[in-house]
């Protein structure tokens, strides 16, 4: 069944990257355009589609000139700064970084992820640049000696700025040049693969003016004398940025930053050079803070590529209500309330459209609280617009799983950081161990709301800055530090409380000097918290990326485990009190049943999905993270309940197979896919073969059973589905097991079956109802009977013991308890007719003629006893030797119809379809306690029938449990009729036996037909009813239309008689199959489905005990 | 709350508050801590750690306070906070019933994962929106009828004493009904859990001496609570 460990495996074998090469069936390996997409910060749609070793010249910004001769561009060339690394290509961006980097499916892991290890502070992007596109205006190529093959590059740095047309300020371009080193075919392809993105790049230009006009650098740099309004850079130039902006040095850093910005390009034609990363280290200054933020976090492309998306998310969703609306209201009011930009409406307004907007586009993740304080934060420095995709950035890659339904991922760098802690600082680890204090109760807050809530804001702002750039390493690094710095002070504290205000009045003296003693004057100056910055970064420089994802891969399982524990222990617990009935296994098991067969058949969706979408040539790879540890596509893993919200409905195909991974009878008789696929098979993959008709055959029950499909099943489907919306949860399954299972006593039993089939719930089940009763009593067991129905069988004996020596792997008793309940099934239904009451009081005399009146229960009493009467009937099938002798003169079919039709006419009342009649729960209650087998089928096996704690038995073969190998059943080749029959879609076709198909099964299959053909013939008499009288000889004619006994011989007549009537009923059953699908199952058909598809068999032994039946239908008929 | 005297012996106690949102956690420690009613404006994120001494007649008690904060998802790091534990207090609203399910949750998880031995207090608050404000406090002159708007009556409860009653005897635990806006029982249920706690658990300092019990995971304490619990408490009779 589910097994967990295995999908772990299986997930983890994704995540690891090395493991992660050898499975990958693709061309292109996934885990690699992660990676680089992770290296240069783009959005999911791009991949590494080239690279080449290159050497990037930097040379300031040139006034452009017309007319430059060659010898001019090789001078500006000399000049500038010089850059060895590689240059990628991906759909619509050109990398540049010095990391050497490949993302070539050649290259090895390492060499794909080397950024993520130690990195000097350059952060995951090198030196170099992420250049989209659509912002380069031209490439032209340097014909030269000494430089095989150049570029040079000219950008639209600028572009929402240009100089106009008369001003005397020089035009400045930003000119890049690259020089390629590979072979000159390498070169050309390069070029060639650059040449179709610029292309495609082109149309995207008035995007990039709109987006780049919102950064704050096109305003800063922009040409003197036309200074237009400055774009929006967030709260603070309305309320005033935190801090002092002269202790900040706020205008010097903005001096340097608008050097940096004019020489070396800004927002996306930025070049990262060592300077770049240097100003992030000292702080940013608050004007453009957001600006780089947007920028290093790579959230400024996701912008790029849909630049109207929160506006749009806003108008679609205005006036909508959700449950992450309300709870962001409750909060709203107290995300940095000490900012005056959030006391106020403007403040509190653009906290609500952003985190709002947000919880639209990412439902999974809606709102969880600490997004809001990180919010308030970054909307000090940004636009909304801005915040909304930094937001977004953050959620998806730098702190995934953080704000999960779960948390998962907070709880996991959590426990990352406890490790980190044992390892780098383990005298304070054991003593924190020691005074019992958790290190999480204080180091949560930091992570989750990135110090923003810790340390006072213009401190926790450096850090953010840092973290942007060079990703969530950064927060450990940090975390580290604190306790590396405060490590004698939180040596003597010794509980919690103590622990927490060693920290807190840290945090609060952050601006104090480090060295307030020292003599020396510099070393009195420097603050804690560069102090802080310096531990962080040169101390713990060890920490790396790659330690993360380290520790992160090590940590998670135990994390998952965890949390699925603790959801599964407050879900069963929230059961309510009907899951009292239920043992706490059962409901263990329940759980585990329930989800695993959701998080099943999700992962074959997805997987065929998956498969198309491959195939489609539109597969977006599918990656998992090697940066963070943790899957990102979630694409293996989803569903996991640990890692957020899961799948947690089953609609009525995953009921099915819930049911058939605890029955016996919800499995079918007649698999569609006669090669089960099974979990190995599709572990290996083997079963993506190339051919399309192989993956339509596809199974889509997986490694189960597969499923059988019949009305009880959507009745009791649609009975569990309490809240009427098609899909069942948790708590309807344990509610509606529980009421079978556990009430243990035979009139809740008797009840909860009667009210199945009372449809309109007025306590009467109708004469159709009580075929579909007796229909599903067949269906339930025509796989045997569990529990202590094996009675010492009496009059069975004789014959059990006779055919002893026939038997095979048939338990006697077993077989004969069978027979002897399909008798009382026929019993059943007989006296179900002699006891209903009439609908109309008009029928009240003939009713009362049938038996029905106050001495009902004397004649039950008496039905009790004389069993005789009923048994030798149900011993019929066994003893049909005879019986073909004695039909094979005249059709059967013929003989009974006749003889039914003049019976219905004359004197049956029970099937006159102009005399509606019913039952009521006594009277059913009543006929079935007349039955000793079927108060047994009530009281115990129906209920046991529903196995939570065991694997159903695996039907390898799908035929029944009792087989006779050698009764008179001569069976013709069914392969063949099945091929014919099987072509129709019916429902529930019986598959080929081996050899000699048991003697109960045709007996089920039998009964089955004995409720469709009395269905028939009152659907026949209806129709009779409805013509005229007069009509009847044209009837006749109708009815030879179908056959004609006489015109072939016996055999053939038999077969073909039944099969024409088995076309008529899979048709309907097709007919509502269809309607099934078509409803999605939210409106089940309370119009038969006629079982008798279920047990269907074009097979002419078969028919002979249909006729066999029938007669004793026509017996009762008398 | 007065300076504790000198000689009395100090122990300090770590309780956890648990109970659905918006049921009035952080306005009962608010209310005990600092005696005040307002708006809760502290933002918190897992929990608030706060501390509050408890006078007894013959000790004192420090409350380690954590106040668990915030929405259904962080219910996940709840073990964190209640992990040795010597008290709870679940509280519900008693103006909503869900509230009340959600508390039966919380004593149910706290009995089975956390410390044995662990004093529950089952705690219904907003009785100022009762009818019985009025009778059963003594503190306050103000009825509660400005917030009592739900009810025609100004009855807004939905939860009866009597049925909370019977659910915290039926589990063991201690049973307040409580108003954080008016003060009603507030100092009372804190009072009552430093009286159950029994005398032979208490901790003078939280030290190495204490750890060892506690470090291990509280599902292996119960299964080995034969020797657990009273080595703790040797231990623990030492240190007072
Ligand atoms: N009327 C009334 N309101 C209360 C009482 N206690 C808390 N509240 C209000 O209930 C809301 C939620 O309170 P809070 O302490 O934040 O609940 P928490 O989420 O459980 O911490 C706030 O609006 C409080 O003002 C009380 O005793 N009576
Ligand atoms: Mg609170």
């Amino acid at each position: 069944m589910f097994n967990l460990s295995n999908l772990v495996q299986k997930a983890q074998s994704l995540i690891d990257p090395t493991q992660a090469l050898n499975i990958s069936s693709s061309d292109r390996n996934p885990a690699k355009s992660t990676l680089f997409r992770h290296q240069f910060r783009l959005p999911d749609t791009q991949n590494p589609l080239q690279e080449i070793t290159a050497e990037l010249t930097i040379s300031p910004p040139v006034a452009y000139t017309p007319n430059v001769t060659q010898g001019e561009k090789e001078r500006d060339r000399a000049r500038g700064y010089h850059y060895v690394g590689k240059l990628h290509l991906s759909e619509a961006y050109l990398c540049f970084s010095t990391q050497p980097t490949s993302f070539l499916q050649s290259a090895s892991t390492g060499t794909s992820s080397l950024f993520t290890g130690q990195t000097h502070g350059a952060g995951p992007g090198g030196n170099g640049f992420t250049l989209p596109l659509c912002a380069v205006r031209r490439v032209e190529r340097l014909h030269s000696q000494n430089y095989q093959f150049a570029l040079s590059i000219t950008t639209w740095n600028g572009i929402s700025n240009p100089p106009a047309q008369d001003s005397k300020t020089p035009i400045l371009q930003q000119k890049i040049t690259i020089q390629l080193a590979g072979t000159r075919q390498a070169c050309e392809r390069f070029c060639d693969g650059l040449k179709k993105g610029l292309k495609s790049g082109v149309g995207e230009v008035g995007k990039l003016k709109r987006v780049v006009s919102e950064c704050y650098s096109e305003h800063l740099l922009s040409s003197d004398g036309k200074k237009s309004d400055p774009p929006d850079a967030g709260l603070g130039m309305l309320f005033k940025y935190p801090g002092d902006a002269r202790k900040l040095r706020d205008r010097s850093k903005m001096r340097l930053w608008a050097e940096y910005l004019r020489d070396n390009g800004r927002n996306v034609t930025l070049i990262r050079q060592p300077t770049f990363h240097k100003l992030i280290r000292v702080g940013l200054p608050n004007r453009l803070r957001g600006e780089v933020w947007e920028l290093t976090s790579g959230s400024l492309f996701l912008r790029l590529e849909r630049p109207t998306l929160y506006q749009d998310t806003l108008a679609k969703f205005d006036g909508r209500d959700s449950l992450a609306i309300d709870e962001i209201e409750k909060d709203l009011n107290r995300s940095l309330p000490e900012y005056p930009g959030f006391q106020s409406p403007e403040g509190i307004g653009r906290l609500r459209r952003v985190l709002t907007a947000y919880s639209w586009i990412d439902e999974e993740v809606g709102y969880c609280q600490a997004m809001n304080i990180v919010v308030a934060a970054l909307l000090i420095y940004m636009s909304e617009s801005q915040a909304f995709f930094l937001l977004s950035a953050l959620c998806d890659r730098l702190l995934p799983g953080y704000y999960s339904t779960t948390m998962y991922g907070t709880l996991l760098d959590q426990r990352v950081f406890e490790s980190l802690v044992e390892k780098t600082m383990p005298i304070l680890w054991e003593h924190l161990v020691k005074s019992d204090v958790q290190l999480s109760v204080v180091s949560l807050p930091w992570f989750l709301s990135l110090y923003i809530n810790s340390m006072p804001l213009v401190f926790a702002f450096r850090v953010l800055d840092v973290f942007f750039l060079e990703g969530p390493k950064v927060l450990f690094q940090v975390g580290l530090a604190i306790l590396r710095i405060n490590g004698e002070e939180l040596l003597d504290a010794t509980d919690d409380g103590a622990f927490i205000s060693v920290l807190k009045s840290y945090f609060s003296k952050l601006d104090e000097s480090a060295h307030p003693k020292s003599e020396n004057p510099k070393l009195r100056a420097v603050t804690r918290f560069q102090e802080l910055m310096v531990v962080a970064f040169k101390e713990f420089s060890g920490i790396t990326q790659s330690t993360i994802s380290e520790q992160r891969l090590k940590y998670k399982d135990g994390v998952l485990n965890n949390i699925e524990s603790f959801a599964k222990r407050t879900s069963i617990r929230n059961l309510g009190p009907d899951s009292k009935r239920l043992s706490v296994d059962e409901l263990g098991a329940l759980y585990d049943r329930f989800y695993g067969i959701l998080y099943e058949r999700q992962q074959r969706s997805q997987i065929l999905q998956e498969e198309t979408e491959r195939l489609a040539k539109a597969s977006r790879s599918q990656a998992a993270e090697v940066i963070n540890g943790l899957s990102n596509n979630q694409i293996i893993e989803k569903g996991r309940v640990g890692l957020g919200p899961s799948p947690s409905l089953m609609d009525y195909d995953g009921f099915r197979e819930f049911l058939a991974s605890m029955t016996k009878w919800a499995i079918t008789d007649s698999p569609t896919s006669p090669e089960k696929e099974y979990l190995s098979d599709r572990e290996k993959h083997s079963y993506f073969g190339n051919s399309i008709r192989r993956r339509e055959a596809l199974s889509p029950w997986g490694s189960g059973p597969e499923p059988a499909d019949h009305e009880f099943m959507q009745r009791l489907f649609r009975r569990w589905d309490v809240d009427m919306n098609s899909a069942l949860t948790l708590q309807n399954v344990v509610t509606g097991l529980a009421h079978i299972k556990g009430k243990g006593d035979i009139m809740g039993s008797i009840t909860y079956f009667f009210e199945l089939y009372d449809d309109d719930g007025d306590g009467k089940v109708d004469r159709e109802g009580i075929l579909r009763i007796s229909e599903a009593l067949l269906f339930l067991s025509r796989r045997g009977l569990e529990g202590t129905l094996g009675l010492p069988a009496t009059p069975m004996t004789a014959v059990s013991e006779q055919n002893h020596g026939n038997i095979d792997q048939l338990d006697p008793l077993q077989a004969t308890t069978n027979e002897r309940f399909l008798s009382s099934i026929s019993a059943f239904i007989r006296r179900c007719f002699e006891y209903a009451d009439p609908d109309h009081p008009q029928n009240q005399d003939e009713a009362q003629g049938t038996g029905n009146g106050g001495d009902d229960a004397e004649d039950l009493l008496e039905l009790n006893s004389p069993r005789d009467d009923v048994a030798p009937r149900g011993k019929k099938p066994t003893g049909l030797d005879s019986v073909p002798s004695a039909i094979s003169e005249l059709d059967p079919e013929e003989q009974h119809r006749k003889v039914s039709k003049a019976q219905s006419e004359a004197a049956n009342a029970a099937l006159d379809p102009s005399k509606p009649l019913h039952i009521t729960l006594p009277t059913f209650r009543m006929v079935v306690l007349a039955d000793e087998l079927l108060e047994q089928f009530f009281e115990s096996s129906f209920p046991l029938s529903f196995r939570i704690l065991e694997q159903s038995t695996p039907v390898i073969s799908p035929s029944p449990l009792t087989t006779f190998s050698s009764l008179s059943f001569n069976r013709s080749p069914v392969s063949a009729v099945m091929g014919g029959a099987g072509g129709t879609g019916s429902v529930g076709l019986l598959p080929p036996g081996k050899g000699l198909r048991g003697v109960l099964d045709n007996i089920v299959t039998d009964g089955m037909r004995v409720a469709a053909e009395v269905r028939r013939r009152m659907e026949e008499a209806q129709k009779e009813m409805e013509k005229n009288a007069l009509h009847r000889p044209e009837e006749d004619e109708e009815d030879e239309d179908g056959y004609d006994p006489r015109s072939a011989g016996g055999y053939d007549a038999e077969r073909r008689s039944v099969r024409s009537e088995d076309r008529d009923l899979l048709e309907g059953a097709d007919a509502e199959a269809g309607s099934i699908r078509a409803t999605d199952g939210k409106a089940l058909p309370v119009t038969p489905v006629s079982p008798a598809g279920t047990g269907l068999e074009a097979e002419p032994k078969k028919d002979r005990s249909v006729s066999a039946l029938t007669q004793k239908v026509v017996e009762f008929e008398r | 709350m007065a300076e504790a005297a000198a000689p009395r012996p100090s122990s300090s106690v770590k309780l956890v508050l648990l109970g659905e949102a918006a049921v009035g956690k952080s306005s009962l420690v608010l209310r005990f801590v600092n005696n005040d009613f307002q708006e809760n404006k502290e933002p918190t994120i897992g929990a608030a750690f706060l501390t509050q001494k408890c006078n007894l007649p013959t000790r004192t008690i420090k409350f380690e306070i954590w106040d668990t904060a915030g929405q259904e998802r962080f219910a996940s790091l709840a073990p964190m906070y209640y992990r040795n534990a010597q008290s709870a207090l679940v509280v519900y609203d008693l103006t909503k019933p869900t509230s009340l399910v959600k508390a039966k949750h919380w004593v149910a998880e706290l009995q089975r994962q956390a410390s044995p031995g662990i004093v529950i207090a089952l705690v219904g608050n907003k009785l100022d929106l009762t009818n019985e404000a009025g009778d059963s406090t003594n503190t306050s002159g103000e009825d509660g009828d400005a917030d009592a708007a739900e009810g025609d009556d100004g009855d807004a409860r939905k939860i009866s004493t009597a049925e909370a009653k019977e659910y915290a005897e039926e589990e063991g635990l201690l049973f307040f009904e409580t108003s954080a806006k008016l003060g009603t029982n507030v100092t009372e249920v804190f009072t009552a859990i430093a009286n159950a706690i029994p005398e032979t658990s208490l901790k003078g300092t939280r030290g190495p001496g204490s750890t060892q019990a506690n470090a291990s995971r509280s599902e292996d304490q119960s299964r080995v609570s034969l020797t657990g619990p009273r080595d703790n408490a040797s231990k623990e009779g030492c240190a007072c």
